[in-house]
């Protein structure tokens, strides 16, 4: 698994809207297999990303190519730890294979995901 | 994850209580009760002869919780919906959540079946509803899992498990452990409130000591209910085949109880094996003991013929960081091997090759640690904390569509 960070500022949002998101967004990429082998890498980027001041955080699903429930899991911990501090967590573009998992778990109704651009 | 504070009732079985699903109805109480969504929650368990459900180590860990628990329900007890709807009633409860096997509320055939529609009598009475399917009447093989010696009986059994199932999945959400098993339901049922919620790992444990532990003896360790799929006999011909090889370090140990289903089988699989010095039966173990049950085992063996799904003591051998030797039954290599586990594969019933597959991880200290160190990572990959949110998340979900 690779974690690249991008722009914030591409993508639109879950109604095909540009997504309106402050100064202290930030994004990153994940690429390949994330799953649980993988997910402390995932957990410590996002620890840096959350002691930046970071409340906005776009997680690009698009170039994963297997996710595991351990790693969705880490999402949704993600998703409930800034959303406690007034924040959330968005899922962009994810790949068919996280299309299928949030579908699995229905947490595609618990999570807000920004369509494709 | 936002959502209202909820008043939960949680249908389980319950130590002292033993009947299947208590450990895992202990531990998912011990998590949900301190849950952010939870304002308070009340485990409507199981009467049995040992005594009250006792939540007092529960108290002590969530000191904070308002939790109480309250013995409802009776294994083979025909009026269980109506007692345990009375009592959500009586609770106020907002949602419940059932933590539920085929034979959680009993194993004679009327009392089972009416048992399982307590989330449509829950419904009925317009309490939110989700379901802990921990099992599919599906997969279960009803010959081989001794419910009947007949065939036909079996497939009588089959359909009337598929008509229960139809009424389990008129429950709010029926969540479900295995992903390959949401995707049947949802195909073969046609339903859409089927899905997928973790298992969830019981502890957050200190990562354990991997490979085989010291001497003297090397363990090998079975543990369940035994007598109906789940035999040891092929486990006792095994380890005599490696007593045969010339490794004269072993211990076999048989821990658990018979299942409700074959009173007496430990007991006639003890007097088949007197001759052998180092085969121990612990009996029941207690929640305090399996740590050190687990820890101090060089392998775990899974002598199944045929399974219902995952495995909750694989769930367990994975937290304490052991190899396992597991039968290569295809539904079940899969369901396992999807969920991160890994195992030195045996074929079911053949003692020889079972003999190869403890041989293979006693013999290689390093195969055996890096076994269970992905049985570990599997096990504890998600909290059962989160898996409480992620319910408490789908009980906000149902209630806010109401």
């Amino acid at each position: 698994m690779q974690i690249e960070t991008v722009s914030h500022r591409q993508g639109a949002g879950p109604d095909g809207a540009q997504l309106q998101t402050d100064g202290d967004a930030r994004a990153c990429r994940i690429l390949g297999r994330f799953d649980a082998h993988e997910s402390e890498q995932f957990r410590t980027y996002f620890e840096d990303v959350v002691a930046e001041g970071t409340k906005m955080f776009i997680v690009d699903l698009s170039e994963v190519d297997f996710v595991d429930s351990t790693a969705l899991a880490e999402l949704v911990r993600a998703m409930k730890q800034l959303r406690q501090e007034g924040g959330n967590l968005i899922l962009r573009r994810p790949s068919n294979a996280v299309r299928i998992i949030l579908e699995l778990t229905k947490l595609d109704q618990a999570f807000t995901i920004e369509a494709a651009a | 994850m936002h959502g209202t504070q909820l008043r939960i009732g949680f249908v389980t079985a319950f130590p002292p209580g033993r009947n299947s699903l208590n450990e895992f109805g202990f531990h998912f109480v011990n998590h949900l009760a301190s849950s952010d969504g939870v304002e308070s929650l009340v485990v409507l368990a199981d009467e049995t002869e040992a005594g009250p459900p006792d939540i007092s180590e529960i108290r002590a860990n969530n000191p904070d919780a308002d939790v109480q628990a309250e013995a409802v329900w009776s294994f083979n007890d025909v009026t269980n919906p109506a007692r345990i709807v009375k009592a959500a009633r009586r609770h106020k409860l907002d949602a419940v959540i059932i933590n539920l096997q085929f034979a959680t509320f009993g194993d004679g055939k009327i009392p089972g079946a009416l048992g399982l529609l307590t989330p449509i009598a829950l419904k009925a009475a317009g309490v939110p509803t989700g379901l802990i399917l921990h099992n599919l009447a599906d997969n279960v093989d009803m010959q081989d899992a001794g419910f009947t010696d007949s065939a036909l009986m079996a497939a009588i059994m089959n359909k009337a498990g598929r008509v229960l199932t139809r009424a389990l999945l008129l429950s709010d959400y029926v969540a479900l452990t295995i992903p390959r098993y949401v995707e049947f339901v949802r195909e073969s049922y046609g339903t859409g409130n089927v899905l997928l919620v973790p298992h969830g790992s019981f502890e957050e444990m200190a990562e354990p000591k991997f490979g085989i532990p010291d001497g003297p003896k090397r363990k090998i360790l079975a543990f369940g209910k035994w007598g109906t799929y789940k035999t040891v006999d092929v486990l006792v011909e095994a380890f005599r085949d490696l007593i045969g090889r010339g490794y004269d370090d072993l211990e076999l140990v048989i821990a658990g109880t018979d299942s409700p289903n074959s009173p007496g089988y430990l007991d006639s699989i003890a007097a088949g094996c007197a001759d052998l010095d180092n085969v121990t039966f612990t009996g029941y173990v207690a929640e305090e003991d399996v740590e050190e049950l687990f820890s101090s085992s060089a392998v775990t063996a899974f002598p199944y013929t045929s399974t219902t799904g995952s495995s909750g003591v694989l769930h367990q051998a994975g937290s304490y960081g052991r190899a396992a030797a597991l039968p290569d039954i295809g539904d079940f290599t899969e369901v396992i091997e999807e969920e991160g586990f890994i195992g030195q594969y045996f074929t079911p019933g053949d003692a020889a090759s079972l003999a190869d597959a403890l041989a293979k991880l006693l013999d290689d200290d390093e195969l055996n640690a890096e076994h269970g160190e992905r049985n570990y990572l599997a096990a504890s990959g998600i909290p059962m904390a989160e898996v409480c949110d992620w319910h408490i998340t789908h009980l906000n979900r149902v209630i806010a569509g109401n």
